[in-house]
């Protein structure tokens, strides 16, 4: 009960931290709208026989998705650390009852709403923007595992770039710098078939995402002309994400600082 | 029982010592002020006592090494600390309130540091310099610690809110709380301390109550005269003629007016009297004196 309280206690000041930050909460949603508009509806994801964005809309949904669920977490779990050790709010908790641990925990609670609202956002703007036809199914609603999981898998990722990072500058471009290649990197807008055969994509946790979601998202569809479709098992790919994340966020609490 | 007992604390970073074999006791209910120059290890002392940072030698608060007493005990103001700024004064104090089983309420804390309605309700970053200090030391006394430790509690506030958090420390302390604060204040530590510890380049140069240490380190009490006299009068007392400044040491204040008529008797004409007691800045001058991080160093020979 302690724990339940500590948590929520920190969870609630997280959030209303964040939504007070305005232009954090404008770019966090416009962000990810702005990913899609740009590449779902501008240059148009619809088959074309080739090139970047040659596969059926519906099969980058996991790709959009994952675009929320890696940015996000990473750059707003690395810039939260290194401000609140820069405010020696790490040397002040680490004297009260809340732990390393809990004080993660409780980010992450913040980052799965977060995140959550902008993945529906997401969602509901490749449907209406793409004409993406997500399959519904009482496998779909694996998705929000899936989306939890990646939430938590990145919120650890972010924590240990913060902790490294000497500023929230530092945080913010480190976390840049791991999360573009990861998303072209792990086949959640380049298929597999596009990438050279060496590359090891299987060492990326965000391709266990991608893999997943599109397995209970997308049907295979009609036009697909360069990935070859075989629905992998989404229990597997959800199982591997979270062993990623437990053993991330474990990794991530336990390199907070304490102080500076 | 003491509260806090260091045994030949040292803490190095680097090449640089920043603790060196300090030790001290702080009784159970008693108030400590440690002051030093900047670089003197303060914040890093106050750090091994909280256990936020390693240190060699041996720690004990409250009867336990700092990192497995009871965080429900201790309350702590860092150095430079600066909490969601976001968050009002109110919201500051409920989040960390909501970290302790057993909290103040907070409305009664806002209350008890001299918050009003409108300042709790308040962003912190909107908040006043003194304002905000006093919502950071409320933070540090949700819990109703048995142990406070201040960083620095007053740097940065007006002398009227120092002197109001001083009365909020003054309350604490004759409830029983044990605090121990670090300070360039040296009225602070004057006024609220029974003990004052001084710490120079990572050692501790002396520790006494501050009347005690005046007695011992603050030199004696002087009468200077503003005069044109061109050679020393005989005088009772030892003094001396600089730059038009007759310099009469070690004068009481009953015996002030004994010179002054042994200086007229002898013809001397003055046109200003000053007569200072030393205090613990005085101290603080002669045992750490220019000690600051780069210097050459005071302290005792």
């Amino acid at each position: 009960m302690s724990r339940t309280r500590r948590i929520r206690a920190t969870a609630v000041a997280g959030w209303h931290s964040f939504l007070r930050r305005r232009t954090a909460v404008f770019f966090t949603f416009l962000f990810p709208a702005l990913i899609v508009l740009i590449f779902g509806a501008l240059v148009e994801t619809s088959g074309t026989g080739g090139g970047l964005f040659a596969e059926p809309p519906s099969w980058y949904v996991a790709g959009y998705l994952g675009v929320v669920v890696l940015f996000t977490p990473l750059s707003r779990l690395g810039a939260e650390v290194a401000r609140t050790r820069d405010g020696n709010r790490f040397e002040k908790l680490a004297t009260t009852p809340l732990s390393r641990a809990e004080w993660l925990v409780a980010q992450l609670l913040v980052n799965v709403v977060v995140i959550g609202l902008a993945a529906i956002l997401v969602l509901g703007l490749l449907v209406a923007l793409t004409g993406a036809q997500i399959v519904i199914a009482p496998a779909t609603l694996l998705v929000v595992p899936f989306v939890v999981l990646g939430v938590a898998l990145f919120c650890g990722v972010g924590a240990i770039l913060g902790s490294l990072a000497d500023s929230q500058d530092g945080a913010v471009a480190a976390s840049n710098t791991i999360a573009i290649p990861l998303l072209f990197l792990s086949e959640a807008f380049v298929p597999l078939s596009m990438l050279p055969d060496w590359l090891p994509t299987w060492l990326s946790p965000l391709t266990y995402f991608s893999r997943g979601v599109r397995a209970v998202t997308y049907d295979g569809g009609s036009g697909t002309t360069l990935a070859t479709f075989n629905a992998p098992d989404p229990l597997a790919n959800l199982a591997v994400l979270a062993v990623a994340a437990v053993l991330f966020l474990a990794l991530g609490a336990w390199t907070l600082p304490v102080t500076d | 029982m003491d509260a806090l007992v260091a045994e030949d604390v040292g803490r190095r970073y680097g090449d640089t010592v920043a603790l060196d074999g300090v030790s001290l006791r702080v009784g159970a209910g008693e108030v400590f002020a440690l002051v030093g120059p900047n670089g003197a290890g303060k914040t890093t002392l106050v750090r091994a006592l909280t256990g936020t940072t390693d240190a060699t030698g041996t720690i004990s608060v409250l009867g336990e090494s700092p990192r497995a007493v009871n965080r429900e005990r201790l309350g702590l103001l860092p150095q430079d600390f600066t909490p969601p700024e976001r968050l009002t004064a109110r919201e500051l104090l409920a989040f960390y309130a909501g970290l302790y089983d057993d909290a103040r309420d907070p409305a009664d804390l806002l209350a008890t540091v001299g918050l009003d309605e409108a300042a709790a309700d308040t962003h912190y970053e909107n908040l006043s310099g003194g304002q905000q200090r006093r919502t950071c030391v409320g933070a540090s006394l949700v819990n109703d610690p048995d142990v406070l430790f201040l960083d620095e509690p007053t740097t940065g506030i007006d002398p009227a809110g120092r002197r109001a958090l001083w009365d909020v420390l003054e309350d604490l302390a004759d409830a029983g709380t044990t605090i121990f604060l670090t300070t360039h204040d040296m009225a602070e530590a004057e006024r609220l301390a029974d003990r004052v510890g001084l710490l120079a380049d990572g050692s501790l140069l002396a520790v006494d109550a501050p009347a005690a240490l005046v007695r011992e380190y603050g030199g004696e009490q002087v009468l200077r005269v503003g005069t044109d006299a061109t050679e020393v009068p005989a005088l009772d007392y030892a003094a001396d003629l600089a730059d038009g400044t007759l310099t009469v040491q070690d004068v009481p204040p009953t015996a002030i007016g004994e010179v002054v008529a042994d200086l007229e008797a002898a013809g001397v004409a003055y046109d200003e009297l000053t007569w200072t007691e030393p205090d613990l800045e005085d101290v603080y001058m002669a045992l750490a004196g220019d000690d600051s991080p780069g210097s050459e160093g005071g302290g005792l020979a």
